[in-house]
């Protein structure tokens, strides 16, 4: 039987919940989300970690497979994806990982602030309450750094802490355990 | 008002207004069967669906998370889907105790839905969220391919297969359990329904060993909607257990719990969701003491009496011949010690029971090893006649030795007699978990001697088994570790103690192995050390040492001529010998039938009516697929198809005792029954020129009994057993030492089905990797750590090529057509075969298990320190 190149795709670990997506889309300034990051000091909306918004990934995506959503945040379009890692590259905060299809559940914050900071900025950040590592049948899900880190290797995609977080941090890509932000509007 | 919650479920819209696990929505409210229950934590798959596309398990979703979300249950495939897999699964043998077959037909359709011809690789990581305990995955791997194949119009269904007009002995049997447990129709105790049925459970210890001071369940019993609360006061006789009643129903006040999976008071209310709330209501004060954690702590003078009669629970000597003197005058001796864990069965259904007045008494719809042990174990416990008691199994989803001693069933009677009303008790996975006996943990010292030449001269050990809180099978299972710690050899001098200790730690019992992963992993490990010694292979020592028959086994039983081992060592000797420095080899016998004397009858009752044979015999199908053996047995003698022959199942009403599923018992020993009832009915059959018409209402009986010798039996050559069964398996390391491949020989006699064998064996093996490399039950003061999803049990993604391979001599045993079972040996080879190649690469004596310093131990290991 030949064998099937396994398909990788791209996450944007941020889901954009400081609720400044309008501010942030009009943010347009030269250097794109760099540009932004020097500008706003590393701090937009109180945030270090999350999306900027600046749509340097969407430059760099050379098939037109990631646009900045209505929350003002980047989303991956898998059907278009290769998981070819040039907007990995072109993200400044470091905010985009490589994985598969088979892990559509992923933790979309990566922030590092303690949880009541988080809490105060962002609708969506990890405040690292471990919810999802108690509810984990597979043991597959950390906390580190103030924020879930899922083990793919043990994780067996169950949606469990999807489910369960109380933010709505760790998202379904398949929007099946969490609404999807385009299946929203 | 209009309901909150609404989705399509298989092209219907329905609607709901509670917000509950869409898997309670699916099989409470709509009764959609199929979508199984075994976790309800996400870990097992068995209620996989499938969501806009893609497989999900109903457990985790929710009814408001699912709302216009297209849903498709097995009872939603069309009707071509429902063929292909039907005949798929059943031609490749994919279906055993079937609870995580409807589960992974949706895993398959998802895949083969996105992708019409997935390669091997894609279907195994579409099922690895879904465990399976019985087939090793390669089976369901297997017939998923065929599946897409027949969809994509590439194979074609041989609708002759299911039929069944030939079916013997020794033909591709597709099984009569195949259709309904791929479909999910087939019923288990959990999917039974009945009107006025009510819930009961029972809210356990909070501690492995506390002094109960008081119950109070006065709240519970305000809540409406709660029927009653039962403690050891209701109780006719609070002692159950399966040879040893020394198992409280329920720890009364005052008295002190042994165990956290001990029951202290048994909740009956109208709903599963009263039951939950009225089970937290229930206060229950306790004085912790201390619990005995280990063998040591249960051997040291001051420890507190788990059991009043003392700790030591069970012991066995086991000598022949003189084995000190051998030892001292052998050329090569190794002493080395050896520690085993705990093992969860995990079979894939929890335990379950649904009891009901009947009669001048109860009925128990059971999930159960025997219907005529559990009927057993409630008439000691009810004081009853056991005919008022009627037990009778419904599906068993996988059973290992795990399902012997009563767990949900005796406390069902009791809340249905209290009620008098349909009781179902269902545990929950970690109520699982917590209850039922495990595989014992083993601390034992091997001491073997060999001569200039390898060959064996003696033997000398010690076994300690930790039983944990009551003995359950202790006994036996300690017995067969002894008895079967020699090996399948020739020597004749041994000395072997064994002692099985009670703790507070969860029970143990019988595992598929009975004793015997143990103490084979221990010699196994030990020839090897000796044939580096005489400085011949690991191969070559074991072949010089091999029993044949004729010669004479170290318990001085005589070898019958089917003996086979040494077929066996030399179907896998190319695959061992081309892999040097990355292969390990072990072999194994293990017994069919019960023996050493005790009268192990297998018994089978023919009727003939409505023109078809209708079989009766309470043996348990727990999955390994004698209900299908029986019929096969009934259809050589016969020369009768499948579709004439009527299994009746287990039911101690209608059918007679043919002894407990266990010890590689039911092909021989009831398989042989079968056939003697079999053959007078062919008689009949003969005379009245084939037609069976002609015999309506005539009965036939048979009774098999090949007596044994008990332990120690004072004659030349006690006869143990009926027969052994030998197997060797060799596990190959991949370079960075993972396994990469096993070939597992087996002499299981005369193969009955070859379709079933292959996943017999690959389950077997696939098992015992797991005890090998994977599988743990850690304890914390005695409270079980581990969740269902943490055992350690092997995913689809982790699977080595296994290659089932099968000797069949030409003499045979004049039983059962010569067929000897596959039951357990197929798991207890495998660890030290792993074991080792292991040593083989990096000669590390790994001597306890699960191994450390392994691939698959060194992730744990990053992971803990990262």
């Amino acid at each position: 039987m030949a064998q099937v190149r396994k398909k990788k795709v791209a996450v944007v670990q941020c889901f954009g919940g400081c609720g400044s997506g309008v501010n942030k889309a009009e943010a347009h300034i030269d250097g794109g989300c760099a540009g932004l990051q020097e500008k706003y000091q590393n701090d937009v909306q109180g945030c270090a970690w999350g999306c900027l918004g600046g749509g340097s990934c969407v430059e760099a995506c050379r098939l037109n497979a990631i646009h900045i959503n209505d929350r003002g945040t980047a989303e991956v379009d898998w059907e278009k994806c290769v998981g070819c890692g040039l907007c990995v590259k072109a993200c400044p905060r470091n905010l985009i990982r490589i994985t598969t299809p088979e892990y559509p559940i992923y933790p979309a914050c990566v922030s590092e602030d303690p949880g009541p900071q988080t809490r105060k900025v962002c609708q969506a950040g990890c405040i690292a309450c471990g919810i999802c590592v108690k509810n984990c049948p597979a043991d597959a899900i950390r906390i580190e750094n103030n924020h879930a880190v899922i083990d793919e290797e043990k994780c067996i995609a169950c949606g469990m802490c999807a489910v369960k977080c109380p933010r709505g941090v760790v998202r379904d890509y398949n929007g099946i355990f969490t609404v999807r932000e385009e299946q929203v509007r | 008002m209009g309901k909150k919650y609404c989705f399509t479920v298989n092209g219907i819209e329905r609607c709901t207004d509670q917000d509950k696990p869409l898997l309670r929505y699916l099989r409470d409210d709509l009764h959609l069967h199929s979508v199984k229950d075994g976790c309800s934590e996400g870990a097992c798959g068995t209620c996989t669906i499938i969501v806009d596309g893609k497989a999900v398990k109903s457990c985790v979703l929710t009814t408001r998370l699912a709302v216009g979300h297209n849903i498709i249950t097995t009872e939603g495939l069309s009707e071509a889907e429902k063929e292909a897999f039907v005949y798929a699964f059943g031609a490749k043998g994919s279906v055993q105790c079937g609870f995580c077959i409807p589960g992974m037909v949706m895993a398959g359709k998802a895949l083969i839905d996105r992708v019409p011809d997935p390669t091997e690789e894609q279907i195994r990581t579409a099922l690895r969220g879904n465990i399976c305990r019985c087939t090793g995955y390669k089976k369901i791997i297997e017939g998923i391919q065929l599946a897409a194949a027949i969809l994509r119009g590439d194979e074609k269904i041989e609708e002759s297969l299911e039929e069944g007009d030939v079916y013997g002995v020794g033909k591709r049997a597709f099984r009569v359990d195949v259709r309904e447990k791929v479909l999910g129709y087939g019923e288990y105790p959990d999917d039974v329904e009945m009107e006025g049925m009510v819930y009961a459970s029972a809210v356990r210890s909070k501690y492995p060993r506390a002094k109960v001071l008081d119950i109070d369940m006065s709240k519970a019993l305000e809540l409406p909607g709660v029927l009653a609360v039962l403690t050891a006061e209701d109780v006719p006789n609070n002692k159950v257990g399966h040879l040893q009643q020394d198992w409280d129903v329920m720890i009364a006040k005052g008295s002190v719990t042994r165990c956290v999976g001990d029951a202290i008071c048994l909740v009956v209310a109208e709903t599963r969701e009263i039951l939950e709330k009225a089970k937290k209501l229930v206060k229950i004060s306790y004085e912790e003491l201390k619990p005995v954690t280990s063998i040591a702590e249960a051997m040291a003078e001051n420890a507190p009496k788990v059991h009043s009669k003392g700790n030591l629970c069970q012991s066995r000597h086991v000598t022949r011949g003189d084995a000190k003197k051998a030892i001292a005058n052998s050329k090569y001796v190794v002493t080395q010690k050896y520690t085993t864990p705990f093992t969860e069965h995990a079979f894939l259904e929890p335990e379950c029971a649904v009891a009901f007045p009947y009669k001048d008494g109860i009925k128990v719809l059971s999930t159960d090893q025997g219907v005529y042990d559990t009927r057993h174990e409630i008439s000691i416990m009810l004081g009853w006649e056991p005919e008022r008691i009627v037990v009778e199994n419904k599906l068993v989803g996988g059973g290992f030795g795990g399902k012997e001693d009563v767990s949900a069933q005796h406390i069902a009677a009791l809340a249905a007699l209290k009620v008098q009303r349909p009781v179902k008790v269902v545990f929950s996975r970690q109520e699982s978990i917590n209850f039922h006996p495990k595989r014992h943990a083993m601390e034992g010292t091997f001491t073997l001697g060999c001569d200039e030449n390898g060959i064996f001269t003696g033997l000398d050990c010690e076994i300690y088994f930790d039983t944990g809180a009551y003995a359950s099978l202790c006994g036996p299972v300690l017995e067969r570790a002894c008895t079967h710690s020699v090996g399948p050899y020739c020597y004749q001098n041994t000395d072997i103690r064994g002692f099985g200790y009670y703790t507070n730690n969860p029970p143990a019992g019988a595992f598929r192995g009975f004793g015997v992963c143990q103490s084979e992993f221990a010699l196994e490990s030990n020839i090897n050390l000796l044939a580096e010694k005489v400085g011949i292979s690991p191969w070559e020592i074991r072949y010089r040492n091999a029993i044949e028959p004729g010669k004479v086994l170290p318990n001085g039983q005589i070898a019958d001529c089917s003996t086979a081992l040494k077929e066996t060592l030399l179907a896998v000797k190319d695959a061992y010998e081309s892999n040097p420095g990355r292969a390990g080899i072990a072999c194994a016998m293990k017994n069919a039938g019960v023996g050493v004397g005790l009268p192990d009858k297998g018994r089978a009752k023919l009727i003939v009516h409505n023109g078809k044979v209708e079989l009766y015999s309470a043996a348990s199908d727990i999955g390994q697929g004698c209900a299908t053996v029986f019929i096969q047995m009934v259809a050589e003698t016969t020369g009768l198809g499948r579709n004439q022959i009527i299994n009746m199942g287990a039911n101690s009403e209608i059918a007679p005792d043919s002894g407990t599923t266990s010890g590689s018992r039911q092909t021989l020993i009831t398989g042989e029954a079968v056939r003697m009832a079999a053959a007078d009915l062919d008689r009949d059959l003969k005379e009245a020129g084939g037609d069976l018409t002609k015999l309506e209402g005539k009965e036939y009986f048979a009774e098999f009994f090949d007596p044994t010798d008990k332990l120690g039996a004072d004659v030349p050559n006690p006869k143990s057993h009926v027969a052994y069964g030998f197997a060797t398996h060799v596990v190959i390391l991949d370079d960075d030492g993972r396994v990469k491949e096993v070939y597992a020989a087996h002499d299981s006699g005369k193969v009955v089905n070859p379709i079933a064998i292959q996943g017999q064996i690959e389950g077997g093996v696939l098992m015992g990797l797991g005890y090998a490399l994977t599988e743990d039950f850690p304890l914390k003061d005695s409270v079980p750590q581990a969740k269902y999803g943490t055992l350690g049990l092997m995913r689809s993604t982790q699977i080595p090529d296994i290659h089932a391979i099968y000797v069949e001599k030409e003499e045979l045993l004049p039983f059962a057509y010569g067929a000897k079972g596959i039951g357990e040996i197929a798991t207890i080879p495998t660890a030290p075969a792993a074991q080792g190649a292991y040593y083989a690469m990096d000669h590390v004596l790994r001597t306890k298990l699960p191994m450390e310093n392994t691939y698959y131990s060194k992730k744990k290991e990053t992971e803990k320190s990262s």
